[in-house]
């Protein structure tokens, strides 16, 4: 029988630190909101840390002693076809995770993971929400074990099933770097993604919780801002000709320009912390994606797994040469918040495109000579929603606003049929042997490429309007489609089209075999 | 199973009209009505003691809401009864499935009409269920599940039960194949 292993016996460090965390952190949050409504005089430290000291005196002690038997009792083994991961004390569990199944294995290693060598590990085989084994911490070492061992063990005829183009020998596993980003592409990609108007509304919440907030805005303005009252007094110039507080007017413009300013600049500062030293590669039949300057993180996405593949192209990546690369896998993250490892790509030039489709579907025919419109009288179908809801809207503003509405009416009018106009015109789809393809976007554009053995299902929908022009909105269904992503979903086709496309991709798809 | 004796099945299946578009049992729009007027049942029930405690407990109510309400709650009653009566069998006539050797189309649908394709080889596993009320009309539901998103699960209700059993049988994955 092979040996078993122990994890790091640092994971009672981090094991006990989790708990402390979990307890400590909401502990902090409402003392430090209670003393918000306290008296003032009293810093929020000083009020605080009495308090902490209680807590943490009778939080630390059960939590290392169950840190300590959690680490005495996890036990890992390496069979033949499988990993075996032995835990709990009391309630024993003994669980068998087949190499063959194991569709992820990721690893993170936070500062102090990496001051120790250590990584955290977790196994997923697509099955639950969650991580099948989360192997916290183990010697880097025994990662790299674990990985060769994992993908060693999955060498069984793949390729057939999958296509049958590209017969890979699991054994000569040869890495391919894909794509990596310099530092340059890293603070373009953080400028172009724009995070960091999630990260100010983080700080603003932590900030405003502890009421340090309301202390730095009378620092910050000593003279009191009343938006309200410069937009009326804007408002009075535009109708009544009232003279234009140009001084305030240019004050806020400039704030709110700074504000625009240094929110890109923690957005770059972010991607740069974030995905630093950025690596995608292709070894034997898995994707290995790695990034991150203090937390780096190791992920590996087997081939077979990419469901669907997503091309994203911003107006300013398009204006900037650059697009970004996503890929849905099934299993466990349906519907839950993107995970990083389906950025295959962040930012890559377009030219580079082509090349790393290939690289992610591999021996998949992707190309097409032209791509399909939709309905030719897809824009009169469009535009009857988008009047409605301008209608609507202006019918509300009437009520407030009386004949003013018309400066809401006119605008949105305008944008509606712009937009709508565009819109159709962008929205194309085409097949191969291998893919069906869908384009959509007219600033922002998005092409999603499903292989047709990643069809589960097909469906078309006429609602009522596409009855009446005789349309239908064709609609592929694969695993792992999140709730906002890009997916094929093809509206305004002709009936007939529809349909044909409908049979045959159905048709298409049963002719395959479908793994996970 | 041997893909002869699965084309065996198939074809005895075909004689019986299978591969054609079929509807749904018409024990069906029965068993609907029941449902429908069970409901609106309810709702009377909980709107009319709801009624009640307005009427009561409001000391001064105009004399045209206490005319009013009672009358909505009427028309409300009526509407969900003639509904009850008249929509189970639009319904119905709008829902039609096919099975053949590729998989399973389903097209439903009054105001949106959907049709459905699941490759066979995509079915992951299937259930047929039987509520208390479909056991007395001798109806069952038939749940197809994919390993999609939009259609992990897709119903087909309304089917004679033993019919259903069958339709499962056509659509279990072969065996000698796995799927994950």
């Amino acid at each position: 029988m092979p040996s078993e292993r122990r994890l790091h016996p640092a994971s009672i460090l981090f094991d006990s630190a989790r708990h402390v965390r979990n307890f400590a952190l909401p502990a902090l949050v409402a003392m430090f909101s209670t003393s918000r409504s306290a008296d003032v005089r009293i810093g929020p430290l000083e009020y605080g840390v009495a308090g902490m000291e209680v807590w943490l005196l009778v939080l630390l002690v059960p939590s290392i002693l169950l840190s300590v038997a959690r680490y005495l009792s996890f036990r890992l083994r390496y069979e033949d076809e499988e990993l075996v991961v032995r835990s709990g004390l009391v309630f024993r569990n003994e669980r068998h995770l087949p190499y063959a199944r194991i569709q992820n294995l990721d690893a993170v290693q936070n500062v102090v993971h990496r001051l120790l060598g250590v990584v955290e590990v977790r196994v997923e085989t697509g099955g639950g929400k969650e991580p099948e084994a989360r192997l916290s911490v183990l010697p880097f070492a025994a990662f790299r074990e674990m990985r060769h061992r994992v993908f060693a063990g999955r060498s069984r005829p793949d390729a057939e099933v999958d296509g049958g183009r590209e017969a890979v020998d699991a054994g000569a596993v040869e890495a391919r770097t894909l794509l990596h980003l310099p530092t340059r592409e890293l603070l373009l990609f953080g400028f172009l993604e724009n995070k960091g108007l999630v990260l100010v509304g983080a700080a603003y919440w932590v900030l405003s919780e502890t009421g340090a907030l309301n202390r730095m805005w009378e620092w910050l303005f000593a003279v009191n801002v009343d938006v309200r009252g410069l937009v009326r007094e804007v408002l009075a110039a535009v109708f009544r000709g009232a003279p234009l507080p140009a001084g305030r007017l240019a004050l806020a413009v400039a704030a709110v320009a700074g504000f625009l300013v240094v929110v890109r600049l923690i957005s770059m500062a972010w991607a740069f912390v974030r995905l630093y030293d950025f690596r995608l590669t292709r070894a034997g039949d898995d994707l290995r994606v790695e990034f991150g300057l203090l937390t780096r993180v190791t992920a590996t996405v087997p081939l077979w797994r990419v469901q669907t593949v997503t091309i994203h192209e911003g107006w300013l990546h398009r204006w900037l040469d650059r697009a970004s690369v996503r890929v849905e896998t099934a299993g466990g993250r349906a519907g839950a918040v993107t995970s990083d490892r389906e950025w295959v790509a962040p930012l890559l030039r377009r030219a580079a495109l082509p090349a790393l489709i290939a690289g992610i579907l591999p021996g998949v025919n992707t190309t097409v000579a032209e791509w399909q419109p939709v309905h030719a009288r897809a824009f009169q179908r469009a535009i009857k929603p988008a009047l409605a809801v301008v209608l609507i809207v202006s019918a509300l503003a009437a009520i407030p606003l009386g004949t003013g509405a018309v400066a809401v009416l006119v605008p949105m009018l305008i944008w509606a049929v712009v937009g709508t106009r565009q819109y159709v015109a962008h929205l194309g789809w085409a097949t191969t042997e291998d893919v069906v393809m869908f384009r959509s976007g007219w600033l922002g554009r998005r092409q999603t490429i499903a292989r047709v053995n990643k069809i589960q299902a097909v469906a078309t929908i006429e609602s009522p309007l596409d009855r009446r022009a005789s349309m239908a909105r064709l609609r592929v269904d694969t695993a792992g489609a999140g709730g906002l992503s890009h997916r094929v979903d093809i509206p305004y086709l002709g009936t007939a089209t529809a349909r044909d496309l409908r049979d045959r991709l159905a048709v298409e798809a049963a002719q395959t075999m479908f793994r996970w | 199973m041997p893909d002869s004796d699965r084309e065996q099945t198939i074809a005895s299946d075909a004689e019986e009209g299978v591969t054609l578009e079929r509807p749904l049992d018409p024990a069906y729009v029965h068993l609907q009505r029941v449902v429908r007027r069970l409901f609106a049942l309810a709702v009377a029930t909980i709107s009319f003691a709801g009624l009640l405690v307005v009427l009561t407990a409001a000391d001064e109510m105009p004399l045209v809401l206490t005319v009013a309400l009672p009358a909505a709650w009427l028309g409300l009653i009526v509407l969900l009864l003639w509904h009850a009566e008249r929509w189970p069998s639009i319904e119905y006539d709008h829902v039609r499935y096919r099975l053949d050797t590729q998989g399973i189309e389903i097209r439903r649908g009054v105001y949106w009409r959907r049709v459905i394709n699941v490759p066979r080889s995509r079915v992951q596993h299937t259930d047929v269920s039987q509520g208390p009320l479909e056991r007395r009309y001798g109806l069952g539901t038939l749940v197809i599940f994919t390993a999609g998103t939009d259609h992990a699960r897709v119903d087909l209700p309304g089917l004679e039960h033993g019919h259903a059993l069958r339709v499962r049988d056509q659509l279990r994955p072969e065996a000698d194949t796995d799927a994950v």
